[in-house]
């Protein structure tokens, strides 16, 4: 028997929260944004485009409502970040690199998103110490995850063992 | 480079979302954190919390593993500076119990009684970080072991890392003193300053008005009595480059202590002192807890202050 799809989509947002504040929370070393590759991936899924906007803005809202930093300022990032997601999926189909470097430029392109958007509404303290270790670092772990768990997400969302199957 | 597919609702629902997202930040921004917006972070981590702490059992053995493993090659020389350290701070020890047994004994001729002023202390342990782009911390401490927003936090050494900034019954998230908006009252040496943090750095700016002195490199920077968040002289940092007054105020930076990204460990100081309860005939009577967990123990003390 498969679990209902939003089910499942819940279930691996709380999980990417949850490892994302915990593990990644103490390794600053290697720190991917979890929350925000979910919503990437989530776009080459077959959930309705609404529906995949609508989960990256409450998965952002979430993000933010556990930190401190401004209210709605990830739930803007990530709606544009899937915005864009599913306005360049067919990019990312062509392979399992192209699926990593897909999801690395938007992880990027979010993350400049956020400190430029952040600074706009007064929130420096996203503008840290090493800010440009962290705007290179999260895109790159970002693309390394994905390239490693993009193909399983896609089939344990769609409950499709075909899907993303790169010849 | 575009998908083209009939887009349907998809630009509607995104113009929408942005609208709201953008309300929303306006709202934050003008509540400062607070009312609606208050409830709701509160109400998030009252959900969250107890899963980040279960992860975090399994985590935190990881998170060292890995921590230790990346530093291995710094490994022994600190060890080596540790054993130094250790030696030395031995010493202290025995010179500390001999000023404590004289001070005791002093006590007892002229019989003088203890101030009370300890305040009480909640030792937290550190089991997250919201992202990479947040530097709150998440503490395993709530309410219910006597931890409230707004109460002071410092380290295991007692340097200053930030104030409470939400809290649950069983969490709470700090925000450090590096990435608060708002200005830390501090003394250097006689005179009083505030020190903000800096875009980009992980020094934070001290200005000093009514200056009348210069600052020097390596003066010691302490939370001022002045400070309505802070109790007086908790370690801040330490003053980076000398600077003299111009007119009448100097600017300055300073190092802080404490890199909250290195932080296993915490203390919440129960502060401001002496938290009442008001009973029917308006008797004022402090509040008296203490609580003892497995790795950790929390203590309010009555006439904290």
């Amino acid at each position: 028997m498969r679990l209902p799809r939003g089910l499942i989509v819940a279930m691996i947002l709380m999980a990417a929260v949850i490892i994302q504040t915990t593990l990644f929370g103490q390794l600053r070393i290697v720190s991917p944004d979890l929350v925000m590759l979910f919503v990437i991936l989530l776009a080459l899924t077959r959930i309705r485009s609404e529906l995949v906007l609508g989960t990256a803005f409450l998965s952002g809202l979430l993000v933010d409502l556990l930190g401190s930093s401004l209210l709605g300022l990830r739930a803007v990032v990530f709606t544009v970040v899937a915005y864009i997601a599913l306005r360049t999926r067919e990019r990312a189909e062509i392979g399992r690199l192209a699926t990593a470097l897909w999801a690395g430029l938007l992880s990027l392109l979010g993350v400049l998103l956020l400190v430029l958007i952040g600074t706009l509404f007064g929130q420096s303290s996203l503008l840290g110490p090493d800010i440009v270790n962290r705007i290179l670092i999260v895109p790159l772990a970002n693309l390394i995850v994905a390239a490693l768990f993009a193909p399983l997400f896609v089939r344990l969302v769609d409950g499709d063992t075909t899907a993303l199957r790169f010849s | 480079m575009l998908n083209n597919e009939p887009r349907g609702r998809i630009l509607p629902t995104l113009v929408t979302l942005l609208v709201v997202g953008i309300l929303l930040m306006t709202f934050d921004v003008r509540l400062e954190g607070g009312g609606v917006v208050g409830v709701l972070r509160t109400g998030t981590q009252t959900l969250v919390s107890p899963l980040q702490k279960g992860a975090a059992v399994v985590v935190n053995p990881v998170a060292d593993m890995v921590d230790s493993l990346s530093n291995m090659a710094g490994l022994r020389e600190e060890n080596a500076a540790l054993r130094s350290e250790n030696a030395e701070l031995l010493a202290s020890i025995i010179l500390v119990q001999d000023q404590l047994a004289r001070l005791e004994l002093l006590e007892q001729l002229y019989d003088l009684e203890a101030a009370g002023d300890e305040l009480g202390r909640t030792v937290a342990n550190v089991i997250g970080r919201p992202d990479a782009f947040d530097a709150a911390l998440i503490i395993n401490k709530g309410t219910s072991d006597g931890v409230a927003v707004g109460q002071p936090v410092v380290d295991t050494n007692g340097y200053v890392v930030g104030t409470v900034k939400n809290v649950t019954g069983g969490s709470a998230t700090i925000v450090p003193i590096t990435a608060n908006r708002q200005a830390l009252t501090v003394v250097v040496g006689d005179q009083i300053g505030t020190l903000l943090s800096v875009v980009g750095s992980r020094d934070m700016r001290l200005e000093v008005l009514d200056a009348r002195d210069p600052v020097l490199s390596g003066d010691r920077v302490l939370t001022s009595a002045v400070s309505a968040n802070y109790p007086a002289g908790l370690p801040v940092g330490v003053v980076v480059e000398d600077a003299a007054p111009s007119i009448d105020s100097l600017r300055s930076l300073v190092d802080p202590y404490v890199d909250p990204d290195t932080l296993r460990l915490v203390v919440v100081l129960a502060w401001p002192p002496d938290p009442v309860t008001v009973t029917q005939d308006d008797t004022v009577i402090p509040i008296e807890s203490t609580t003892t967990t497995e790795d950790t123990t929390s203590t309010t003390l009555p006439g904290d202050g």
